[in-house]
């Protein structure tokens, strides 16, 4: 089969060389993606090469209870138990993230097969996984992803599931409109009436075309993913074993009204990153996709 | 989502507190008198259901046979004399005169026999009534209970809502009570205030029955309960003064904020009776190693209690060192503490054989809690046992259900739990420790699957004889035998305050808290 | 294919839907480990091997699990969503008691958002470059970014613990005396703080789509025509431009309903705003399987309406729409 692809394959080589270049060189003209990007390389570094400096582990209790940000040699302060909350936001930082990414694989993972058949194969098959997701989109995303939790008991599992589970719709939407364009694109015709197997048009030829939508949405998705896992813990559905952001609001949240801080803190790095997550996906999208600029 | 056990509830005397406090001014009749409850009453009587939502508006709507007072003692209610019979076998009940139900109907002795065998039948604390084997009704005004041998936890059980008086002629057709229409609507009550209406989540309104037996009471036109379970909202309607009254009230950041309240007044006293204590229950037939007791001795000496008691607490809770609440007459503290002593803690491991691994661990745990409130305490134990070498795992239980279901099914190592002591030893403590009562699937009965000879003879002996000096005794023995084997670490008994506004005369804050009948409570 | 027809199909189509949610949160519910009668069992403080027997005969749970989905569902169909065991009520009622309250945050700050955020987006869209504009783009990315509980924890330790002006939480104060008009007013102070938190997502969001949309419209070729045919500014500015920005609020309004009963279900944790989405909490801490599986059921039901109703409404506002 690689012999009738051949003739089609350099297209889209050409297509992602020259065109990586012109835009990294529109991302990095666009001032508040790169901003977002420097937030984001932060935060990263943070929350992974922190704690190599600052080796204090999360759940140990190091001082008094709610020791004020700034007191005590604590910069961010101390938690309900005494934990130090900079050695929470640190260690807590990399499973939120984690999460975060994971959760979005799930979606795009069901997204991406869910519309790439939807779009590649059309006609009942289209109708019948839409209709699906349809019927994905109609349940509440919060509700159903806390009674997940809920029932199946909450584990870094779980919750990921349950994040992805809900959140793979619009994945699949992007994914079936992409490819219900590429495949009139000439090269996609000429391969499909060759012997080219669907399954090696879909993910090998028409896929990689259509990643960059894709790929805007999927950082979207970690972004989304991360404020539904502080969501879930919040309302107290979280592992109690594992820190993350939504683990220490989680568990400081009875006390907001003397400790704020203890919940603002997390709060405010979900909100640094997710900022900066979609700063990025604002120059994401607007480098891959320059007719949508203006908007 | 302690409901249930944890809340148990009963009468204020307010009488006596006038007593003690000379500057009291007269009673005033009138006004409305709000006050908080913390969770939605699943219905209003207080015969099929137990804990603190219901009992709070229950103990207004039904009288019971007896108040109790500070002292423990019993006092008249509905039951105007009682004697109970030289052999202990039988309690002889006579009832006061000219009472009646909100519909004016006669309480009579039938509608006691009836209450009686409808909260025995139906009531979760079968140990209340198990020894009743009849009630007769020799004339409308008494009522003899035939025992099967003495009870000295009956008086008790006679009182607050644990007995509410029933119209027999209402509750009586035949339908489950449980389930009973007239529990929610249209409720036809025994006591001081009847039921104006009842919105979950909301309020219930009560107004003054005019038809009250005690003459002049009670001196409130109207209660509204504000149904309030957020405990910060609760604090800062207090300290508005939109909020008059809250019992129950345990949160220790609050606690310390009301106190500091120039228009509240604050007490702790009396919730002794009810007896809430916390601990941290281990499996004592698990596969892990909580099953050997040196794991479990080694572990109570590492839990530091007075880090809970000061940085968790806050110091609004004192220590209770045994299952038995430290305000009961049975509370023995003499029993061994185990203080705070890591070095002592990891010799003994050491010595037994587990031996520290390359990782800073022997051997890992699981440590559940059932409800929210209680998630802190089980978190702690994580790095506090890290301390000794023991990976402590904290599983968490979205529900309530799920919790219940593994405990009492003996799934677990170690788990955060609280239980009430009902007054009275007979009732909510032998539950605990009685090897006959290792149940699959019952939860708050011995899920440690503690089994001990000697503790179910002193159990027995200090469950059928009235005889105080003599059941302390038991209860000493009883008390020392538990703390060396440790089935269970005592750690606090739940700090359960009244909270007033300074403008409520007589404030419930004799020994059965907001859950007794509010009818000499007047506002100045 | 006319209204009345697309109406039909849609709601049909609706049903199908429903139906097939119902199996899913049945099945769901189901497979989990623990059942009904666990939670009647932990609720009595706890019932041995025999009692279990007898709670899980006298609910049906010893059936074959198709027979269970049948009766389930058959009972559904007369909009009976089943007993809750733990509330004493039918889930019916329940639903029907706490609705009013949700709706009432969700509608208000839906008004709030959509009004608030299309000024903001008309503003922007009149001077692309301008101050209001920076605004618009700097509240959509808060919005987005900003976990709804920490903006309402956030409004909290500014209006309640700092500068107490708002209550902490709930939806009246204690006495409520007074006449229908104290009572309203009383609602709407404890409902301003919920109202804004959720609003504040939302506002983003319109405010932004408002500002595209203009941009786009004044674009277009026939808003040049109409300032060719020599329109005044403003007139083509709110009856063209604002009139067809209107359409893609819609559609968002619409898409984002399922979103916005999910912060909903946060600031009712938040601010305990006594709604659905607490009903929500507080069942699935007690594990309520009948009140859980009804509100799951409920809220798709509602999600499914309002899709309808968008669908209606944009072919109302729009008659392209009708021939495509």
């Amino acid at each position: 089969m690689s012999d009738t692809m051949q003739p089609a394959q350099p297209e889209p080589e050409i297509q992602s060389t020259s065109p990586l270049r012109e835009m990294v060189s529109m991302f990095m003209r666009n001032y508040a993606a790169v901003a977002g990007l420097v937030l984001l390389i932060a935060i990263v570094l943070f929350v992974f090469v922190g704690p190599l400096i600052h080796r204090t582990d999360p759940f140990e209790m190091v001082w008094a209870p709610f020791t004020f940000p700034g007191q005590e040699g604590f910069l961010l302060g101390t938690d309900y138990l005494g934990r130090d909350i900079l050695a929470a936001m640190m260690v807590g930082g990399q499973v939120s993230m984690a999460i975060g990414l994971a959760a979005a694989l799930v979606s795009v993972i069901i997204g991406v097969t869910v519309g790439a058949f939807a779009g590649y194969y059309g006609g009942v098959i289209e109708e019948l996984l839409m209709r699906f997701t349809e019927f994905f989109q109609v349940l509440p995303t919060l509700l159903f992803s806390m009674v997940i939790v809920a029932l199946f008991g909450a584990s870094l599992l779980t919750v990921t599931l349950a994040i992805g589970v809900v959140s793979w719709t619009a994945v699949a939407r992007v994914t079936r409109s992409e490819f219900l364009r590429i495949r009139e694109l000439e090269y996609v015709a000429a391969a499909r009436s060759g012997s080219a197997r669907d399954l090696y048009l879909i993910f090998k030829v028409i896929l990689p075309n259509a990643l960059p939508p894709i790929v805007v949405q999927a950082n979207l998705m970690v972004g989304s993913a991360i404020l539904f896992e502080a969501a879930l813990s919040f309302l107290g559905l979280s592992d109690p074993n594992v820190m993350s952001w939504g683990q220490v609001i989680g568990s400081n949240r009875p006390y907001i009204l003397d400790a704020g801080f203890a919940v603002a803190i997390p709060g405010f790095a979900i909100f640094l990153t997710v900022l900066a997550i979609s700063l990025v996906g604002d120059g994401l999208n607007d480098a891959l996709n320059p007719k949508l600029r203006q908007r | 989502m302690q409901r249930l056990i944890k809340t148990f509830v009963a009468t204020a005397t307010a009488a006596a507190l006038l007593a003690s406090a000379p500057m009291a001014q007269e009673p005033k009749r009138g006004g409305t008198l709000t006050m908080a409850i913390q969770q939605t009453p699943r219905h209003l009587n207080p015969a099929v259901q137990s804990g603190t939502a219901t009992g709070q508006p229950g103990t207004q709507l039904f009288a019971s046979l007896l108040r109790y007072d500070e002292g423990w003692d019993p006092q008249p209610y509905l039951a105007e004399s009682w004697e109970v019979a030289e052999d202990g076998l039988s309690v002889t009940i006579n009832l006061v005169q000219g009472a009646t139900f909100h519909d004016g109907v006669p309480i009579t002795s039938e509608d006691v026999a009836f209450s009686i065998e409808t909260v025995k039948a139906n009531h979760p604390f079968k140990s209340m009534f198990e020894p009743v084997i009849a009630v007769e009704t020799p004339d409308e005004n008494t009522a003899i209970l035939k025992l099967s041998k003495p009870h000295p936890a009956l008086l008790l059980a006679m009182s607050s809502q644990l007995l509410s008086i029933i119209p027999k002629h209402i509750y009586g057709d035949g339908q489950d009570p449980k389930s009973h229409p007239a529990n929610s609507e249209n409720v036809v009550g025994s006591g001081p205030f009847k039921l104006v209406e009842f919105v979950r989540d909301q309020h219930v309104i009560l107004e003054r029955y005019e038809g009250y037996f005690e003459k002049g009471l009670p001196y409130l036109d109207r209660i509204v309960m504000r149904i309030i379970p957020d405990a910060s909202t609760r604090t800062i309607a207090l300290e508005s003064g939109e909020l008059m009254l809250s019992g129950f009230e345990e949160n220790p950041r609050n606690l310390v904020r009301l106190k500091k309240n120039e228009d509240l007044n604050v007490s702790d006293v009396g919730y002794a009776a009810i007896g809430p204590v916390n601990w941290l229950a281990f499996n004592t037939q698990a596969e892990s190693e909580v099953s050997d007791p040196i794991v479990r001795k080694a572990i109570a000496h590492a839990v530091d209690r007075e880090f809970i008691l000061n940085a968790l607490m806050l110091g609004t809770a004192g220590p209770a060192l045994t299952g038995i609440h430290p305000g009961s007459p049975f509370y023995d503290a003499s029993v061994e503490p185990y203080d705070l002593d890591l070095d002592k803690a990891n010799k003994m491991l050491d010595d037994a054989g587990y031996a520290m691994g390359a990782d800073g661990t022997r051997f890992g745990l699981t440590v559940d809690y059932g409800w929210p409130t209680m998630k802190p305490f089980a978190e702690y134990m994580k790095p506090q046992l890290k301390k000794i070498g023991i990976d402590v795992t904290v599983r968490s239980s979205a529900d309530f259900p799920t919790w219940a279901k593994r405990i009492s099914n003996w799934e677990f190592d170690m788990t955060m739990d609280n239980v009430f002591n009902w007054g009275d030893p007979v009732i909510g403590v032998h539950r605990t420790y009685s090897s006959d009562n290792i149940k699959a699937g019952v939860i708050w009965s011995n899920t440690q699957q503690y089994a001990n000879a000697r503790v179910d003879e002193l159990m027995a002996e200090a469950g059928s004889t009235n005889d105080p000096e003599k059941r302390k005794a038991l209860y000493a023995e009883f008390q020392k035998i538990i703390a060396d084997e440790l089935p269970l670490y005592p750690l606090w008994p739940s700090p359960y305050h009244t909270v007033s506004n300074k403008s409520v005369g007589n404030a419930p804050d004799s020994v059965w808290g907001t859950s007794s009948p509010l009818d000499k409570v007047y506002l100045k | 294919m006319g209204l009345g027809q697309i109406l039909a199909k849609r709601v049909g189509y609706g049903l199908v839907l429903l139906i097939a949610v119902l199996i899913l949160n049945f099945t769901l519910i189901t497979v989990a480990p623990g059942d009904v009668a666990d939670s009647i069992a932990g609720d009595m403080g706890g019932a041995d091997a025999t009692v279990m027997a007898e709670i899980r005969e006298r609910y049906g749970l010893d059936k074959p699990f198709l027979l269970q989905l049948w009766a389930y569902v058959s009972k559904v169909a007369f909009l009976d969503l089943g007993y809750s065991y733990f509330y004493n009520t039918p889930v019916t009622t329940l639903i029907l008691e706490k609705l009013p309250a949700t709706l009432l945050l969700v509608f208000s700050s839906q008004i709030l958002a959509i009004t608030v955020g299309t000024l903001l987006g008309v503003m922007a869209a009149r001077k692309p470059n301008g101050f209001v504009s920076m605004c618009v783009t700097f509240l959509s990315l808060f919005g987005f970014a900003a976990p709804v509980f920490w903006s309402g924890i956030l409004l909290i330790i500014a209006f309640v613990s700092i500068f107490p002006i708002f209550p902490v939480g709930g939806m009246s104060s204690a006495i409520m005396e007074g006449g229908f008009f104290a009572r309203a007013v009383d609602i709407a102070y404890h409902l301003f703080l919920p109202m804004v938190t959720l609003a504040s997502i939302y506002l983003a969001l319109y405010s932004r789509l408002t500002r595209a949309s203009m941009l786009e419209v004044l674009g277009s070729d026939y808003v040049r025509t109409a300032r060719a045919k020599g329109l005044a500014e403003n007139k083509v500015f709110y009856k063209h431009a604002l009139k067809n920005s209107l359409g893609p609020l819609v559609t968002v309004a619409g898409l984002q309903f399922s979103a916005v009963m999910s912060g909903a279900v946060v600031v009712e944790a938040v601010f305990n705003w006594p709604g659905l989405g607490t009903l929500a909490l507080q069942s699935i801490l007690a594990r309520d399987t009948p009140t859980i599986m009804g509100i799951l059921f409920f809220s798709s039901f509602v999600v499914i309406i309002v899709n309808i109703v968008t669908d209606i409404v944009l072919r109302l506002i729009d008659p392209r729409i009708r021939s495509s």
